[in-house]
């Protein structure tokens, strides 16, 4: 069954194998393409540099009017991403567009990891390390890009 | 002067036939390109071209009397164009041209 939603998806399958960005990859799952894995890869010169973080990407069929559900796999420390993976993200959220695709997302994503808002935070923690005591904010990162490999 | 005028002409015949042909063109195929003349060509919601159908009606293969597709462009006050179909079903949730976030007011419609 072709709905409107899942035609755009493919899309923006399409459109991210032709023109694909630097350190982001994604694809649909095998047998759903309203559900996605994808994988950022840590900007070079941040503490995040060498990791490769999972991510799941679930759409309904209102996308693009609505905005997909995406949830980091990877366990990751950074002060807009919550426990359950769950990202802080303004564009994912009541700043959405339509316009925005599967390749923007992962682009937005992957520069939340450089440029962190501690003042929303996600994880009060990782924020007031972020603020207060940055090497041990990039300790605790770098423990987790560590972690990345594994999980 | 015309006598004059006659034997210059006389002489540029005479060139001419003396001189050999470095080449002559044979076959001539003419390429031309073409664009739709609006700002944006491709409805940024649909990822569809403006002038085919959006892809919602592609896939309901709606046709208007004529055998048509109907399914129409808008333009709105800042110039950015949709899909007729994409947008009224984005400014239900939010009246912002989805592009430059500006209040959304339509400036014209049609193909």
């Amino acid at each position: 069954m072709s709905t409107p939603a899942r035609r755009r998806l493919m899309r923006d399958f399409k459109r991210l194998q032709e023109d694909p960005p630097t350190g982001v990859s994604g694809a649909p799952t095998d047998n759903n393409i309203m559900i996605w894995n994808a994988v950022i890869f840590g900007p070079h010169d941040t503490p995040f540099e060498d990791g490769t973080f999972k991510l799941t990407i679930e759409f309904t069929e209102e996308y693009p009017n609505k905005p997909p559900a995406v949830r980091f796999v990877s366990h990751m420390f950074h002060p807009n991403v919550y426990a359950d993976g769950g990202i802080c993200l303004d564009i994912l959220q009541n700043r959405w567009s339509p316009t925005y695709d599967v390749s923007a997302i992962l682009t937005s994503i992957q520069s939340l990891l450089s440029d962190p808002n501690p003042n929303s935070p996600a994880n009060s923690m990782a924020a007031q390390l972020y603020k207060e005591n940055r090497r041990e904010y990039e300790k605790r990162v770098k423990a987790c890009v560590e972690q990345s490999f594994i999980d | 002067m015309s006598e004059n005028s006659r034997m210059d002409e006389n002489d540029n015949d005479k060139k001419e036939v003396s001189q050999e042909k470095m080449f002559t063109l044979k076959k001539w195929n003419a390429v031309a390109m073409w664009s739709w003349d609006v700002e944006c060509d491709t409805c940024a919601i649909c990822r569809v071209q403006v002038m085919d159908a959006c892809l919602r009606c592609q896939a309901e293969s709606k046709k208007d009397f004529y055998g048509k597709q109907d399914c129409v462009v808008v333009w709105g006050e800042c110039n950015h164009s949709f899909h007729y179909c994409c947008m009224s079903l984005w400014v239900k949730q939010n009246n912002r041209c989805p592009l430059c976030q500006q209040e959304w007011s339509i400036q014209r419609m049609g193909k």
